[in-house]
């Protein structure tokens, strides 16, 4: 039987052409929780974010909520956000929230590359996504050296 | 509207017969399908097997990223853990998915054991719960100043510090 077990779902949808809006959501044997969070995906910025505390485990927990607020103005692609992120919403609010924050962030780079490439293939409805997303990288050199993938293509 | 990119991640943890537990992660999103499977011993909580399969990547080399996953084996459970994992796993010669995957299947161990803990804080008087979250504290004192709850100023915490 399994003894615990979590689930984190992150979903983006692009309401502006260079805005992303996230919808991330934990849940678990412990913990349930969720956020709506807005991103422009030029510099990575926070431009607003909401947060729901579903099911927790002490009274003080939906005072979380506030702290989630010093996220907005943050940019999830500067050096050390994970860090800043786990400081100012987890250790000031709730580590599960800013635990949903980073996995969004973490999807931000792939959002951008989703949004442009399902673009890309409404122009050309005949091209195979495989060469869809190998062209698309060669055209981003800033995803390259990352991992272990991206650094031998590069 | 409609969405661009879905994520999902899954992690279970289940206790074998002779205490190992089965750790089972999976992430799929747009362009992954990942998963691994660790095994960790108590009382020690070390890392004795762990294994993995990249079914789906827009990079070809990322087949060959579960090989990373033997470079955990021996690894514990506790202190200094993210360090040790990115070191093995993650950076520009490894695989930070996965590296990732392995702290999340730790962090589900340690919820694994969190579970009753926090089961027995549900019953009794408010003044007895909080005794119990008080118990927990003292317990496990690294736990206080990690969030709102178990700050300076919370009354869970009045009179700990």
């Amino acid at each position: 039987m399994i003894s615990f077990s979590r689930t984190m779902l992150v979903g983006a949808e692009f309401p502006g052409e260079d805005l992303v809006r996230f919808h991330g959501m934990l849940e678990d044997r412990i913990y349930a929780m969720e956020i709506i969070m807005e991103v422009r995906l030029s510099d990575g910025v926070v431009q607003a974010i909401q947060g729901r505390m579903k099911r927790f485990t002490t009274p003080v927990c939906p005072k979380a909520v506030e702290p989630l607020q010093a996220a907005v103005g943050m940019s999830l692609k500067e050096p050390g956000w994970i860090s800043k992120l786990n400081r100012e919403v987890g250790r000031r609010g709730c580590q599960h929230f800013a635990e949903i924050l980073v996995e969004c962030g973490r999807c931000l780079e792939a959002a951008g590359m989703a949004h442009e490439l399902l673009a890309k293939a409404k122009e050309t409805p005949d091209a195979d996504c495989g060469s869809l997303i190998q062209a698309f990288l060669s055209a981003h050199p800033e995803m390259a050296g990352k991992c272990m993938a991206r650094t031998q293509e590069a | 509207m409609i969405l661009s990119f879905l994520r999902n991640k899954v992690v279970d943890v289940k206790q074998e017969r002779d205490g190992c537990l089965k750790v089972f992660w999976r992430l799929t999103d747009t362009f992954l399908d990942a998963s691994l499977e660790i095994e960790v011993k108590p009382p020690d909580l070390e890392i004795t097997a762990a294994s993995g399969r990249v079914l789906r990547s827009p990079h070809k080399q990322c087949g060959s990223a579960p090989q990373l996953l033997s470079r955990v084996l021996g690894v514990r459970v506790g202190p200094g853990l993210r360090k040790i994992t990115e070191g093995l796993m993650g950076g520009p010669a490894g695989c930070p998915e996965l590296a990732e995957g392995v702290l999340e299947c730790c962090n589900a161990v340690i919820l694994h054991f969190t579970v009753p803990q926090l089961q027995a804080t549900e019953k009794g008087t408010q003044e007895e719960k909080k005794e119990r979250f008080r118990a927990m504290l003292r317990f496990n004192p690294r736990l206080l100043r990690s969030c709102v709850a178990f700050a300076e100023d919370s009354p869970l915490v009045d009179g700990l510090l």
